[in-house]
């Protein structure tokens, strides 16, 4: 594998970006791009990039990337990438891909028609233990079908700096998407559901609110708390929460079977298997909880292993979902995450964002 | 004082809500300025500029908005003189959010001012974390002398990093432009309403706090003092393109400064490194963190252990010589009214 990368975006997710790429052997971080010419000079000087650039044409002739990591604004990414792939280039867009389903249907049309490739960054996927969890579902341990999903995603706005800066400014661009921060946040939550739907249309219910802890501090206009069902056409049904406010901060995924259940837990990377089957009278009582116990060790250990070779950093999925995404472009196979999915997930968002307030423009 | 600016003429002090921003902003009044521009961001808490407001009325001016921001900037800096700039990206883990937040403003900031034209001093706020003692022996004077982190990246602090580019930039615009500036760097500052212990005595990061300064001396600076060397770098003639470190006089030891706080605020379980040990578990991290490509980020190595651990006497002659700086609050003064604000509040360590 041999791939010049460059990072068009030089904020701080660029940064979480360029570090991985740096860790992948056989590619090499050749060129970063910023409007702002002293962000771009900073990632350049702190990764070692060959060279840096403020104009995006520039980029693209002077350092002739294979693929291109965008990591701008959204409301950027649908333009961008089509300039990248017009180029020639594949493209690695950071979540979500684009302000709605319809840029998102565009843009991988826009992939098709180059004959390039095309990822998002829903690298929570991507995890260790989401790795684990897709292997025991492909090889059948939930039965024979998907019953029910529930996905938690929660966000500490109290202490963040980045939360600080959009909070306090009404004109940042995360208050500017059309889901607001909402759309900023939650799309690996929603992307854990749509890869295991049916179908390119599930209804959606879905209702949000301004938590008190943000219109005490007088930001009325920012939803921070959501709650969502989705019913696809073979009725799998799930269910999708995000809020500020719940304590403990959850990243949670459980899916349940026609046979067993799964529970994934993204922040402490543990993924614990529920039996779908019970002891008889008491013993259903004292067995189980031991079981869970021992479950819960065979996790610390295996990633107290993966740690101890050097696999277990806090970017993982990053890394694991960059170095697919560049191995599918250099054997030429599928993609790490099929378009199909990253267009139900746009869709579901869209479907979300339109019953909480926010308007989808068109 | 022999000012290079009239009391009238219009001053603007960025960062003016902050810790030592506010008080930097007291003292030019207390100086009789009745021009003072306090620049704030539309999420900060102007309570203490609003009380500003109703002592000295017309004397205060509240400008609100985004340094990244180059029309905000040209509202900012609209006939000023003066330009006292404390705002930064302080509390930034993020490298691109701390560098945007300092030096992009900066760059913003000093642009803005040269199209304005009026600038007569730019009082940058600096840090004692852009020095490197790394090739000074310990218990060596770290004075403006001394170099400037020249792998400041390597540090494993964005603060660090942004504050040595910031440094640069503004260098480069008074080589280029002619910007007539100062760069002022505090040591650590304290004070009523600053919050924990300066990583430079230790870190309640593990859960038990880990005494690592030892026998060093800490370069503090009560938030008063602090701000009256400010105030003077901004107006004190002949001194442009000058660095200036601001400490206090009679500095404790590290040692003294917790046994203090223990028995002053409130006592606690700590473990005194001794400093082979801390420089070996710096070294040891460092090491840790490049082979496993940042499995564990670098927060802890070699160069961080220089500059904060290793131990260095501390200078404010130049402060004295060139501003005529005297500090108004002793340090066994300023430590007693900080421990009482700190017993007030219930300060934690970490």
């Amino acid at each position: 594998m041999s791939l010049r990368v460059a990072i068009i975006g030089c904020g701080k997710i660029a940064d979480a970006h360029a570090a991985q790429i740096c860790r992948i052997a056989g590619s090499a971080l050749v060129a970063v791009c910023d409007r702002e010419e002293l962000m771009a000079r900073q990632l350049a000087d702190r990764f070692g990039a060959e060279r840096y650039f403020v104009d995006l044409d520039d980029l693209l002739r002077g350092a002739m990337p294979d693929v291109v990591h965008i990591t701008t604004p959204p409301q950027s990414h649908l333009d961008i990438a089509r300039r990248c792939l017009e180029h020639g280039c594949h493209v690695y867009v950071e979540k979500p891909i684009t302000i709605n389903a319809r840029e998102a249907q565009s843009l991988i049309e826009a992939a098709e028609d180059a004959g390039r490739r095309l990822t998002v960054g829903h690298d929570g996927q991507f995890s260790p233990a989401a790795r684990r969890l897709r292997e025991l579902v492909g090889g059948g341990y939930l039965g024979e079908s998907i019953v029910h999903m529930e996905s938690y995603y929660g966000y500490d706005l109290s202490g963040d700096a980045y939360a600080s800066a959009f909070l306090g400014d009404s004109n940042h661009w995360v208050r500017r998407l059309p889901g607001g921060l909402l759309q900023n946040v939650i799309s690996h939550g929603i992307a854990r559901i749509a890869e295991f739907l049916h179908g390119a249309d599930p209804y959606v219910f879905a209702r949000a609110f301004t938590s008190p802890t943000l219109s005490d501090r007088g930001v009325k206009d920012v939803l921070d708390e959501l709650r969502v069902m989705i019913v696809d056409e073979a009725n799998t049904t799930a269910y999708f929460t995000f809020s500020s406010r719940m304590r403990p901060v959850v990243n949670q995924f459980r899916v349940f079977g026609s046979r067993n259940a799964l529970v994934l837990d993204e922040t402490q990377q543990t993924l614990v298997k529920l039996r779908g089957t019970a002891f008889k009278s008491y013993v259903e009582r004292f067995v189980p909880p031991i079981i869970f116990a021992r479950e819960y060790i065979a996790n610390a250990g295996r990633n107290a292993r993966l740690f101890m070779r050097n696999q277990f950093h806090m970017e993982a999925g990053k890394k694991n979902l960059t170095e697919a995404f560049y191995r599918s472009i250099v054997e030429k196979t599928a993609v790490p995450i099929p378009y199909s999915q990253i267009l139900l997930t746009a869709r579901v968002m869209d479907a979300i964002f339109e019953q909480v307030g926010r308007v989808v423009p068109c | 004082m022999n000012a290079i600016v009239g009391s009238d003429e219009p001053i603007l002090v960025t960062g003016s809500t902050g810790f030592l921003g506010s008080r930097v902003v007291a003292t030019l009044l207390d100086h009789g300025f009745s021009s003072v521009r306090c620049f704030a961001r539309p999420s900060s808490r102007l309570r203490t500029l609003e009380t500003f407001l109703l002592q000295y009325g017309s004397r205060v001016e509240i400008v609100q908005g985004n340094l990244l921001s180059p029309a905000d900037c040209d509202k900012a800096v609209r006939d000023v003189a003066v330009i006292y700039h404390l705002a930064a990206g302080m509390r930034e883990k993020s490298y691109p959010d701390a560098f945007m937040n300092s030096v992009v403003t900066t760059r913003n900031l000093l642009d803005a001012s040269l199209r304005d034209g009026h600038l007569k001093r730019f009082v940058n706020i600096s840090s004692f974390a852009v020095y490197t003692n790394r090739d000074k022996p310990r218990r060596d004077v770290l004075d403006e002398s001394c170099p400037v982190e020249t792998d400041p990246a390597g540090r494993g602090e964005a603060y660090c990093y942004a504050k040595v580019k910031q440094d640069e930039l503004v260098t480069e615009y008074g080589r280029k432009y002619a910007l007539p500036y100062v760069i002022v760097r505090p040591g650590a500052v304290y004070g009523p309403g600053s919050t924990g212990i300066t990583g430079r005595v230790g870190s309640g990061a593990f859960g038990i706090f880990l005494h690592l300064g030892g026998s060093n001396v800490i370069p503090f600076t009560y938030v008063d003092n602090c701000a009256d060397a400010i105030a003077l770098a901004g107006l004190t003639s002949g001194i442009e393109g000058e660095v200036i470190n601001v400490v206090d006089d009679d500095l404790p030891t590290s040692r003294r400064f917790l046994r203090l706080y223990k028995r002053h605020v409130r006592s606690f379980r700590s473990v005194p490194v001794p400093r082979p040990v801390s420089y070996a578990l710096c070294a040891l991290w460092e090491r840790y963190s490049e082979w496993s490509e940042g499995q564990l980020p670098p927060v802890f190595n070699r160069h961080a252990w220089h500059a904060y651990w290793k131990g260095s006497r501390y200078s404010n002659a130049k402060l004295k010589q060139c501003l005529g700086w005297t500090p108004k609050v002793a340090t066994d003064e300023g430590l007693r009214r900080y421990f009482e604000s700190c017993r007030q509040r219930g300060c934690d360590v970490a």
